[in-house]
């Protein structure tokens, strides 16, 4: 752990020292160059990851920094969905822990403050991209000026549905809608345009909805889409997007896995495509993990340390039948995926096979990328040859769930055993109470902030009066007796969750299933004994 | 996706020494393989460690390597090398999926690869036993010794008085290593019999035979008339025929099946226990092979065992059936604990008329493990078996209700001292056993104090203890009639044994409910995957064969007693904040049944995210309900098992347990999202007292109570909203504040408005006079090109003028051809260029027009550009 930290550091101040106000640094030559934008993005990235370091002070420091540094009125041609994850993400999930970090916040926290605002800003700055007559928002905008005219409207899959998390979030902090409704959009679109065998493809064109590239995986390209169906769907208690996932799900185990391993295949045909792993797929068992499938996760993630153990790294595609990396793609840029996974599922299993996996990574990482002016992304994995970037996910992602890996008793690992209160204008508020989602940028949201904005009177008023109940001998026996009515047959549609269309919609999706589409499933006996790579098939 | 300003790369930094230069391993950082192998031809045994300089396992273990190396450099020698650096040679030659590999060559034999865990014990043991794959036997002693182990055994009988390498001994020592290939333990081992009257022993005649010996099967002779005698067939042949009856599991760490394929095979008993390869002697080990012998010896007949002569029939009292093995071994040291001693108790007659007595068979049972270092163990005195007895009369009647007609054992601990624990075996008997027991308890107890002493170093003879032994359990042998002998056939429920080192394996035996905070790493535990039950051996109980065997009966029996056991998470820390009670498997009864409230309970897991999210929203709650009468409470079940009939297999569940109907408990429907006002209704449905009776002295004192509750619960709501207020007040002053900043920022703005639009009026301005000089040059720009286009005209006659000119030149020239040729054609040349330089001024009076054009249109541009603003 203390190693981990160390390495955070020597990243870190050197990127303060040579590259800041860039976007990132350059380690091999020292000094700083923008990628995604000119917003200072690895000081943004970074933030959280102080925090879960324990480093209040400079927390707080940065976040004055950016206070004043960070300009989103600025003529550059942003990418929607990097601009999303890091910017946004970054930012929120900053404002979100100011408190916690000791910072003094203004009264209307958690639904105002001026990180929040700059989240907003930087957010309404996207929101462009969103005008299609599909909703599937273009790949790229100019911050200044919108979309280009003849910007590319070809999208990848990921790039449209990767705003859910960072967007209902904004909505619900700040009460302005849209940002949600545009993420909901985007995703039904993609929704309807999946194939007739239920799989969705790499790009699409989000003017005319046709498929673009046809290669259906879990990996590049589509990656972050499926992590935040279920992020979304855990975030806002969601069926919708839940059963949407399961659906792929289904789809995604008939025709992409293959011995635990999931090849790219054509998305109308389900035949295969490209027997390759990427690096990118390794966050597919920290998903499964998030859903309770881990025994499935358990067995894919062995798969893949397999491959980190041959090179050291995980490169961009590794061919499975050959047992090599694929040419042009045999690169390492100290990704996070499968580091996250290990974190999800420690989290489950308490596995030191995990451990050991943030051991050889931490060795791995030090011994090969490592140099005098930060961490150095692998250009080759097979001689280990040395790229002149850092990019700005290594500190916001790879050293945070390195980190986090290693330190169990860190906040962000709260189970509820511990929370705080706080007071808005809007009622009292539970908060940090555990449950974090981290957004695909590693960036963590507190589900319980999003109940303290805006949260409607009426059920305030509802809860007040059920309370009253509690403290009545008998005198007011109908309501009860009402209620038992309601519970009876479940429908009746009354209940005030049935205020909004929406819910009504996702109440009828989940009558068909037999078991609410928002659990887990219990663990197996057998899970007791699968640790240290033992894995157990299926019973039936 | 983002281009990069310009490509510098840096190659990948030069090998440097992975073993420090002290370090007895030599050690080829560059990858020199052929290096490698020309130090192979100095050593009969050479280990290569091929690592790469970056792999996390590799540096685990280099140090264990070390410590190998720094026992052994004398005998073996020892070589690593850098198999990743992409210029050395062997990067170029060998292509590992996986970092350190270990190779092993005895002289030309090779590479046997080491497939074992990395640490330094297994490692020396694999080394040494690449050195020495055959064992060599010159006696008897040596044989019976070979013969007890374990672990299946091939001998060899070779003649050496004829020559030093007799025909086949070499065959026979090279699949010794050959076996070692496909087994780093190597647990077929292989032995040499050099004496003839010894090998007459196991029916080996001529020499050059091969022979596996199995305990409870008959052994067998190497079929050389059907199988060529080679290496390789010998070494499969004998993996093929020989008998496991204990297996040792070692999981390599990578992803396996092996617990899925051995545990799927039938209720497994799971032993751990400390293994140390190097060790001379493992007497934990010895007694639990003996164990397993007994357990898997069917046929008495056939077996081919010295020491199975001496079993009886199943039915008689098998007397210490290990005694002739006990001069064959070194003293057992009994380090652990001593045998219980024990006395036999006759029930008070439960039924007069039934023929049937009770009978319990009780010891104390002491572990020492917390007194190591007594040498003897203290004698079972009077005063102990007296407290055990006490102890034992006052759970007498829960051994009042058995009648079975198999033993039945129960543990209970003692009133005095936490290490010591008496176990109860009993049993319902016929009368006409009755005289036989009642004589064998006078025999008891004429001694006053049945004893048994072992002492560690007491190795006088070796015979008596084992006497004592017996007589300690003649009584349990008696009654229960039941031995373990050949169970295995007996029984439908038929275990797999299987042994597992518990310095390398002891996280299975944690998740599996082994205390975390033992010292003493042993534990047995029955594993039925199918029925998705484990029994736990009571971790107070040491492992010795007794209570194994007991462990083993228990579990065949019919009705078994032993209890599924539920795995419980012990490190619950209490959280000063807790308003939401955590609840484990021992708590479960007390904190839902057992209490005076109505209990809200959660099961989750902190790896399901539809669990996590939902905290907040159970913390409200258990803030809101009156704390009197209502606990919210919540179960993780991945660290806690509970009793089937409360299992759920969805998570988040969650159940209210009513006061006063505990045994009614509701399931919170699962098509209603959970929020707070929903889980209220839930909780309010669920909970209404249907108690309509007229309101007594007694409901007028809770309707007080419950109003005063409701009192302070306003209160607190009363004192929520005033700090509400107080936020709402703030909020308000903060907007305030941004109001008048926003005002003051709107008129600074007005401001700039002004100034603005006064600097847009001379703009206008400006530009009216621009457009006005603009006309004039329009106008200017017309007439010049007016002229331009009459020059052009005057041009185009100077043209024709030209041709004309052309022609009549022509014309001369034909006419003046003859007379004077040079002074005419200087003439026409002198008027062509002319007509040139004419031309010239045309067209660069056309670009210029262009370009004022060009002018205009920036110009025009620019002014609404300032209009706009």
């Amino acid at each position: 752990r203390e190693r981990v930290r160390a390495m955070f550091y020597h990243a870190y101040e050197h990127y303060l020292e040579s590259a800041f106000p860039y976007d990132e640094l350059r380690p091999l030559t020292c000094d700083g160059q923008d990628t995604w934008g000119s917003f200072s993005l690895t000081l943004i990235d970074a933030l959280d990851t102080l925090l879960i370091l324990g480093n209040v002070s400079e927390f707080q420091r940065v976040v004055s920094v950016l206070q004043e540094g960070v300009d989103f009125d600025i003529d550059v041609n942003a990418s929607v969905f990097e601009t999303n994850i890091r910017v946004v993400g970054g930012l929120l999930s900053a404002h979100l822990l100011s408190k916690k970090a000791g910072i003094e916040v203004e009264a209307g926290w958690p639904c105002s403050g001026p990180l929040l605002r700059m989240a907003e800003e930087a957010a309404r700055k996207l929101l462009p991209a969103f005008q299609t007559p599909t909703g599937m928002p273009y790949g790229t905008v100019n911050l200044l000026h919108g979309v280009n005219p003849g910007e590319t409207p070809v999208t990848c899959t990921a790039g449209i549905g990767t705003f859910i998390v960072e967007f209902a979030t904004l909505s619900h902090l700040t009460g302005d809608p849209v940002f949600e409704d545009v993420a909901r959009k985007a995703l039904k679109a993609l929704w309807k345009n999946r194939s007739d065998i239920g799989l969705v493809g790499n790009h699409i064109d989000v003017i005319t909805a046709k498929w673009v590239a046809q290669d259906a995986g879990i990996g590049a390209g589509v990656d972050s889409y499926f992590e935040y169906l279920v992020k979304g769907a855990i975030l806002l208690q969601d069926k919708e997007l839940m059963s949407m996932f399961l659906e792929y799900n289904k789809a995604i185990k008939n025709y992409t896995k293959f011995d635990d391993w999931y090849l790219w295949v054509q998305m109308y045909k389900g035949t295969v495509s490209m027997p390759v792993f990427q690096s990118l797929e390794a966050y597919w068992p920290g998903l499964q993990s998030l859903i309770g499938d881990i025994d499935n996760a358990m067995r894919t993630f062995l798969n893949y340390y397999t491959v980190w153990k041959q090179f050291g790294g995980l490169p961009e595609f590794y061919n499975i039948p050959q047992g090599y990396t694929v040419d042009k793609r045999e690169g390492y840029p100290l990704r996070p995926e499968l580091i996250e996974s290990a974190m999800y599922l420690y989290r489950a299993t308490r596995d030191p096979t995990l451990l050991e996996l943030g051991r050889d990574a931490v060795e791995s990482i030090e011994k090969i990328s490592k140099v005098d002016c930060g961490f150095a992304t692998i250009k080759d994995l097979r001689d280990h040859r040395l790229d002149n970037r850092m990019e700005s996910f290594f500190l916001a992602e790879t050293v945070k769930y390195l980190y986090l890996l290693f330190d169990p008793d860190n906040f962000i690992h709260n189970n509820g055993s511990a929370f705080d209160v706080v007071m808005t204008p809007y009622g009292e508020c539970v908060l940090n109470a555990g449950g974090y989602v981290f957004n695909t940028e590693a960036h963590p949201i507190d589900p319980a902030a999003l109940h303290c904005c805006r949260r409607q009177k009426e059920e305030q008023w509802e809860v007040e009066d059920l309370m009253q109940e509690f403290y009545s001998l008998k005198k007011i026996k109908k309501f009860p007796l009402k209620r038992a009515s309601d519970h009876g047959d479940g429908e009746s549609a009354k209940s005030p969750e049935g205020a909004s269309s929406e819910k009504g919609e996702e109440k009828r999706k989940s009558r068909k299933s037999s078991h609410s589409l928002l659990t887990c499933p219990s663990q197996s006996f057998n899970s007791k004994l699968a640790v240290l790579g033992q894995v157990f098939l299926d019973n039936t | 996706s983002c281009s990069r300003a310009k490509d510098v790369t840096m190659p990948a930094k030069l090998p440097v020494n992975f073993f420090s230069t002290r370090s007895p391993v030599i050690d080829l950082f560059r990858g020199q393989l052929d290096y490698a192998d020309h130090l192979r031809q100095d050593s009969e045994i050479v280990l290569y460690f091929f690592y790469a300089p970056w792999c996390g396992q590799s540096v685990a273990a280099r140090e264990e390597i070390e410590h190998v190396a720094s026992k052994l450099s004398d005998q073996v020698l020892f070589v690593a090398v850098n198999c990743w650096w992409n210029q050395g040679k062997c990067r170029k030659q060998k292509h590992f999926f996986y970092f350190p590999v270990i190779h092993l060559y005895h002289r030309s034999f090779g590479p046997i690869e080491y497939k074992g865990p990395m640490s330094a014990v297994y490692i020396e043991k694999f080394v040494r036993r690449v050195m020495t794959p055959l064992l060599y036997i010159s006696s008897r002693s040596k044989l019976l010794d070979f013969l007890s182990n374990y672990e299946p055994g091939v001998l060899g009988y070779f003649e050496f008085n004829a020559s030093p390498q007799p025909p086949g001994y070499l065959t026979f020592f090279t699949s010794a290593l050959h076996s070692l290939k496909k087994d780093y333990l190597g647990t077929i081992r292989f032995g040499v019999i050099t004496d003839k009257r010894v090998a007459e022993e196991v029916s080996l005649v001529h020499s050059g035979s091969v022979y596996l010996h199995r305990h409870v099967n008959t052994s067998l002779f190497y079929p050389n008339d059907i199988m060529n005698y080679t290496a390789e067939n010998i070494c499969k042949w004998a993996l093929e025929n020989r008998e496991v009856l204990i297996r040792w599991l070692r999981p390599h760490g990578g992803k396996s099946l092996l617990l899925n394929n051995e545990l799927k095979k039938g209720p497994a008993l799971l032993i751990f226990i400390p293994y140390n390869p190097l060790a001379e002697m493992h007497p934990l080990l010895d007694e639990i092979t003996k164990v397993a012998l007994e357990y898997h010896n069917c046929n008495k007949s056939q077996a081919a065992e010295p020491e199975s002569q001496h079993l009886g029939d199943t039915d008689s009292p098998a007397f210490d059936s290990f005694v002739p093995d006990a001069h064959m071994k070194l003293p057992e040291t009994f380090s652990i604990t001593k045998y219980p001693c024990c006395n036999t108790v006759v029930l008070p007659q439960w039924h007069s008329i039934s023929r049937t007595h009770n009978v319990c068979e009780l010891c104390i049972n002491q572990t020492l493990g917390v007194k190591p270092n007594k040498v003897h163990v203290p004698h079972c005195n009077f005063l102990e078996i007296e407290a055990a007895l006490d102890s034992f009369y006052l759970q007498e009647h829960t051994f009042f209700q058995v009648i079975s007609s198999t033993i039945e054992c129960s543990n209970f601990l003692s009133f005095y001292s936490p290490f010591s624990y008496y176990t109860a075996c009993c049993r319902t008997v016929n009368r006409r056993f009755l005289s036989f027991i009642s004589s064998e308890k006078t025999i008891f107890q004429t001694p006053k104090v049945a004893f048994s002493s072992h002492g560690k170093k007491d190795n006088t003879q070796h015979s008596i203890p084992h006497i004592e032994d017996r007589n300690c359990f003649i009584p349990d042998l008696h009654i229960s009639s039941t031995n373990i002998t050949g169970l295995s056939c007996r029984t439908n429920k038929t275990l797999n044994l299987y042994l597992l080192d518990s310095n390398l394996f002891w996280i299975y035996a944690e998740r599996l409910g082994a205390t975390r905070s033992t010292h003493l790493k042993e534990f047995a535990t029955i594993v039925d995957l199918k029925e998705e039950v484990h029994y736990v051996l009571d971790q107070n109980q040491s492992l010795v064969r007794s209570t194994l065997e007991n462990f083993i009966k228990n579990f065949s029996i019919l009705y078994s007693p032993l209890k599924r056991h539920l795995v419980d998470d012990p490190s619950i820390h209490f959280h000063q904040q807790h308003v939401i009670t955590e609840v484990t498997s021992n708590t479960f009864h007390d904190t839902v049944f057992l209490s005076e409230k109505n209990v809200l309970l959660l099961y989750y897991a902190q790896w399901c995210g539809f669990c996590a999210s939902l905290n907040h929203i159970f913390i409200q709650l258990a803030r809101l309900l009156p704390p009197d009468n209502f606990t919210v409470a919540r179960i993780d079940t991945t660290r806690n098992d509970l009793p089937w009939e409360f299992m759920t297999d969805r998570l988040p569940t969650i159940l209210f347990f009513p006061h006063q109907r505990k045994e009614q408990s509701v399931k919170f429907p699962e098509d209603f999202s959970v929020n707070l006002p929903n889980l209220l209704k839930f909780i309010l449905h669920h909970s209404s007292l249907s108690s309509s009776e007229p309101c007594t002295k007694e409901c007028l004192h809770k309707e007080r109570v419950l109003q005063q509750g409701h009192i302070s619960h306003l209160e607190r709501e009363i004192q929520k909203l005033r700090s509400e207020i107080n936020a709402l007040h703030q909020a308000h002053e903060q907007l305030e504040a941004q109001l008048t900043e926003a005002r003051r920022e709107e008129h600074r703005l007005q401001q700039q408005k002004h100034t603005l639009e006064k600097q847009h009026k001379t703009l206008q301005l400006h530009s009216e006079q621009l457009q006005a000089t603009y006309d004039q040059k329009n106008q200017e720009l017309l007439e010049m090109a007016e002229k331009l286009q009459e020059l052009a005209d005057a041009s185009e006659n100077l043209l024709k003028e030209n041709t004309l000119l052309r022609i009549l030149v022509a014309a001369r020239e034909g006419k003046l051809q003859s007379k004077d040729e040079i002074k005419e054609s200087l003439q026409s040349e002198q008027t062509l260029s002319e007509d040139n330089d004419v031309l010239v001024s045309a067209a660069t009076a056309t670009s210029e027009e262009k370009r004022t054009d060009n002018t205009d249109t920036t110009e025009t541009e620019h002014s609404s550009g300032n209009r706009t603003e």
